[in-house]
Parts: C-alpha cells; structure tokens; sequence
C-alpha cells in the first residue's frame, strides 16, 4: 500500500511519461557512462598491472651498493673545510646479499607474502658470433620465479621447466633471438662483465610483450648463474617478493626495512610513472564521469522545475488541504529518486552491456587482444550511489522550492 | 468560552507592504456562531478576500487573534496550521481547482488519506456518499479533466466536506457557474450548515445569494461596515 504522498508523485510520474523517460535516460546516459569509462580505465590498469608485474615484483630485496664515496673527508672534518680530490678508487665491496637462507626465512615468515624468488642478475653481453647485445642474465629458482611472474605463460617455444634440470640450458626473449639471430636448440655465449666466457644452449624462448625485457633478458638456472660467476651456494643478488595485496606494499616495507641490513623497494618506489599512469587515469575517468553525471543532474532538476512551474496550482491545493511542507517535499524527492532508482538500474544494465561489447573490439597490440575492460562490481555499486545522490541533489532542490510555495499567493492570483 | 462560538476573529489588522504600504484591514472584530452561514461581501478591495484568507489559516502575516472552535491559531506554525485545516476546515474556491490527472474519486479521499484517521474502504465510503449527497455518483472513476465546470465545483464541495470539518470556508464559489449550478451549490451550503450544524463562511458578489444566507457582514476599505 504506497503512502498518499508516493501515490501523488506516481501520478504526476506517470501522467508525463515523456519528460520521465527523459529524465530517467539523462541518469541512465550518466551511469551507464561512469560504468564504463571505469571498466575501461580499470581494464586499462589491470593490463598494465599484468605486463608489469611479469618482470616486476611487489617488493625487491637487493644490495644496493657502497654509500656515495666521492669525498670521504667530509665525514671527518667540519662541513665547510676544502677538499680536492680526483680519481677517487672504491676498493671492492661485497657485493649480493650474505646470509641469504636466513633472509629469505624471515621474508616468507611475514603473513602477507605469498612468493619469494631469489635471483642471481648480471649484466653481460650476449654473443653470437659478431653479434653483441647487453642484457641481463638471470639466474633464477625455476619453481618460484614461475609462481611470483609466471613466466611459463610467455614461453613461445620450449618448457620452462627444464631450465630446472638443463644446467647448460638458457631461456632468451623473443627480440633477443632474434637479433642475435638465433633459434631453439642454438648455442648462445655469454660474456661476463669479469670477462668469463661461456656457451650456452637455447632450450626456450619467451615474449612478454614488454619490448625491454623481451630484448635484453635471459634466465638461468640460479645455480648456472653462481657457478658462471663462481660464488657459492648461497649467492644472491636479489629477492623478489610477492604480496597479497600489491597496492598495500607499505607496510611490509617498512616492517622489512629496518631488519634487513639491504635495501628494501617496493615497485612503487621503484616505478612511480606506472603508478602515476594509473592514477591519472583514475583522475581523468572519475572527471569524465563526474561531468556526465553532473549533466545528468541538470537535466533532473530542469525537468522537477518545469514540473513544479506546472503544478504551482496543485501544489497550493495540496497545501491548503493541510499537506505540509515537508509532504510537497516528499512528493517531488519521491519522483526525483524513482527516477534516480530507475535510472540507476538501467544505467548499470547499459554499462554492463557497452563494456561487454567494447571488451570484444580486437586490439593487437603489445601482445592484446582485445580492449582490455575489468569488471567489477565496485564500479556498478559506485556508479548507482553516484546517480542516487546526484537525483537526490537534483530533486532536493527543486522540491524544497516547492514546499516554500505560499497557497495564498497562488490562490489568490 | 462560548461552545456554540465556531469562530472568533479579534482586532484583525492587515498591511501589505508592496507596492505600497496599504492598509487592507482595519480592527476587523466578529464572531461566528456553530451551523451559521455567514457571507462576507464587499466591493473589489475591500478586503473580504483577505479576511478569509486570514480566517482559513493560510495568511499569517496579520495582525490580531483567531481563534477557531476554541482553539488560538495565531502564533501557530505553518505546518501545525496545514495539519489544522486538514482536520477542521473544508475550502471551495472559485476555481475548482482540483488534481486534473486524478479520478474524482481520488481528488474526494485525498485530504482525507492526508488526515490518516480512517481506513482506505471507509474513506472510499465516505467519497461515494458525498458524491450522492452532490448528486454525481456516476462520475467517480473519471478523471475530473473530463466533467463539467458546474460538476467540477460540486466535486470540489466533496472534497471540502470529506473530513467532515466544522467550518466550509468559499472563495466566490459560485463566481464561475451559471444560475442553476449556483442554486444547486446553495442549498447544498444551506442544508451543510441547518441539517449538519457545519459553519460555513463564504466571499461573495452575488446579491441573491448574500441575502439568502442567515447571516452578511460587509466590508468597505478594511472596515466592518455592516453586520456585526
């Protein structure tokens, strides 16, 4: 049973069905909108997300080398005294992480990792015959460097698995073969940057579609990796971790940091323009929306004034009668948020059916498919409140000038 | 006080401000008695319109003291005044003035929903009885849009008496109709106020009506110049 208040804006809903279709569609167009161009920018970032954390971890643990040693007499004397130094030497300096077992204990102890891979990284030139490129070799935990990036997703040709039991065997990028010109089950020689040499043979090839990795990596089993540089059991340059959470690496960093006697980077700290990219998409997505829903609103409030400018006369009845104020309030807020509701519903529906079809539009490009779209259901539920405070913004106002209406004056003429 | 007093207006004063200052009432003092059918004429501007917009509660900007049935609604918020006028007071205006995308039916039953004392069935029982004592029973389910001036004002006199309220209240309710409709809408008022003891206060210009009233009380430039 509606209240007689819900019943008179049902009756002037429906007794204008036009201008309501009208009004129901501006809200509809501004959802439906907010609910793609959310999809879209999320689908956007996920990608982005994906192609990045293939070769990137949440958190990487590494050496980070000896502190800036350029004038080391400043940290004996007072600030302002002259010194003149040139060629400054760096004798050597351990280089990797030590006691890396125990480090690596204490990293999967925390709650929130779910992966821990370490890696032996060296920079070397790869070499096939005159061809020379630079790169970097990785030695990696076959199982784990799967779990944390999986990699065997990208491998184009070969098993990611044998790496495990190939201590001859090297993985390469797609564009690195091929510009060394090289193949599946081809010899392939590394030059270390302390001048060993040593061939390998190609048992794999990968593209991730990340142009710089495909064209200056190569994996090795870790063990490979430490007998090339001749290091012990222990050796490692770096470790990769994973979280549950990616956006949440804070606070792990700063629980890590101070026990880990190396440097602790998150990827944000390590990468800030794919966080920048990804929040300036938020910025520019939530802007557009905002606009159309903003547009949306306008067109609610026109249609509830034109609607009040109308009734003017019903409105003091309906007040003579002995509705109050707040009941004319009521019944416009009623009309305004039936058409909010409506429209919310409608708007998702279209949103849904909009990203699904965009979500099918092929785009080939670095190793897409199609428009990348994400679907989540934060955005719909978001998009709907949005619409519902925007229609109750639209109708508040056009409805509290309703019930400010004095009958005497319009009665009286 | 005097229970058979049905209104009491005292010392009313009025101003309008714009355009000008200009006084519109001046110490305006009466009573009504219960079941009294009282009519205020006047010529244009003296004043009759704004006494019973003042009487009905709906101008607050005045001067003086109301009461109704014992009750003092100067001073009263206005939607304390809304709720007041939905329980005791009934209004037929010179325009119909009635909810065009409603039936007739709904147009009767909406002050009384509004007042929420009565079931929806009774309500819808009350409506038809006060469609027959108007003689339009047939008419209930159409839309008002679609009935004729004099038929729209005798809707109009249902939904008035549909809270069954101690004081009819007319703006020139017969100003729009023709010679028969005026007569019908007459003795319903007669037969209102002598049979059911409802007070009824009307503005009019029509001669013939004031005199056949019980009671008239004149105005002339703000002022009570007849019938005190």
């Amino acid at each position: 049973m509606l209240s007689t208040n819900s019943k008179i804006a049902l009756v002037h809903l429906t007794s204008k069905v036009k201008q309501t279709i009208v009004a129901v569609l501006g809200v509809t167009f501004g959802i439906s909108m907010y609910v793609f161009m959310n999809s879209f920018m999320g689908g956007v970032n996920d990608t982005q997300t994906t192609l990045a954390f293939t070769s990137l971890a949440h958190i990487r643990i590494y050496n980070d080398g000896p502190d800036d040693n350029t004038n080391l007499v400043k940290k004996v004397y007072p600030a302002n005294t002259l010194a003149n130094i040139s060629n400054a030497r760096v004798i050597q300096y351990t280089e990797g992480i030590k006691n890396s077992a125990a480090i690596l204990n204490l990293v999967k102890k925390q709650p929130e990792v779910i992966g821990v891979a370490p890696q032996v990284n060296i920079n070397v030139f790869f070499r096939n015959g005159g061809n020379k490129v630079n790169g970097t070799l990785s030695g990696v935990d076959v199982a784990n460097e799967n779990k944390l990036f999986n990699i065997s997703t990208y491998i184009i040709a070969g098993k990611w698995d044998e790496l495990q039991y190939r201590p001859d065997g090297i993985i390469v990028g797609y564009d690195l073969a091929k510009d060394l010109s090289l193949n599946v089950n081809d010899n392939i020689n590394i030059l270390t940057p302390d001048a060993v040499s040593r061939n390998y043979k190609i048992i794999g090839i990968f593209q991730t579609n990340v142009k710089s990795v495909d064209k200056t990596k190569a994996y090795l089993n870790i063990n490979s990796a430490r007998q090339l540089l001749a290091k012990n059991e222990d050796y490692v340059t770096d470790l990769q971790v994973n979280i549950n959470n990616f956006e949440n690496t804070a606070p792990t960093v700063s629980r890590l940091a101070p026990v880990i006697p190396y440097k602790v980077e998150s990827w944000q700290m390590a990468n800030q323009q794919l966080e920048a990219g990804s929040k300036l998409r938020d910025i520019i997505a939530n802007a557009v929306s905002f606009t159309i829903l903003l547009v949306a609103g306008f067109g609610i409030y026109n249609i509830l004034n034109m609607t009040i400018n109308e009734k003017i006369r019903e409105i003091a009845i309906l007040k003579a009668m002995g509705f109050s104020s707040g009941d004319v309030t009521n019944i416009f807020l009623t009309q305004a948020m039936v058409i909010g509701v409506i429209g919310g519903i409608i708007g998702m529906l279209l949103g849904f059916v909009v990203s699904d079809v965009v979500a099918h539009i092929p785009f080939k490009i670095g190793g897409l498919n199609y428009l990348p779209m994400g679907f989540h259901p934060k955005d719909y539920i978001l998009a709907f409140m949005f619409g519902l405070v925007t229609t109750f913004v639209a109708g508040y106002l056009p409805a509290r000038k309703a019930s400010k209406i004095d009958p005497v004056d319009i009665i009286r003429g | 006080m005097d229970k058979s007093i049905s209104l009491k207006a005292s010392n009313i004063n009025k101003f309008f401000h714009e355009p000008e200052e200009f006084q519109a009432l001046k110490n305006v003092n009466f009573e009504v008695k219960k079941g009294e059918f009282l009519s205020l004429i006047g010529k244009s501007g003296s004043g009759k319109s704004t006494l019973l917009y003042i009487l009905s509660t709906m101008d607050t900007d005045y001067k003086g003291e109301l009461v109704i049935n014992g009750e003092k609604l100067t001073g009263q918020s206005l939607n304390q005044l809304a709720a007041f006028r939905n329980s005791h007071i009934g209004f037929v205006f010179q325009f119909h003035y009635l909810l065009p995308e409603f039936s007739v039916l709904d147009n009767i039953m909406l002050p009384a929903l509004k007042l929420n004392k009565k079931s929806k069935e009774e309500i819808e029982s009350d409506a038809y009885n006060n469609l027959k004592l108007l003689g339009l029973p047939e008419q209930a389910l159409k839309l008002t849009s679609k009935l004729s001036g004099g038929q729209q004002q005798r809707v109009a006199i249902a939904r008035a008496l549909i809270n069954s309220p101690s004081i009819i209240m007319g703006d020139e309710p017969t100003g729009n109709l023709d010679s028969k409709n005026t007569n019908i809408v007459f003795d319903i008022f007669k037969e209102l106020s002598h049979e059911r003891g409802q007070t009824i206060i009307t503005v009019t210009h029509d001669e013939d009506f004031a005199k056949n009233s019980d009671r008239v009380i004149e105005l002339s430039d703000g002022n009570v110049i007849k019938g005190h």
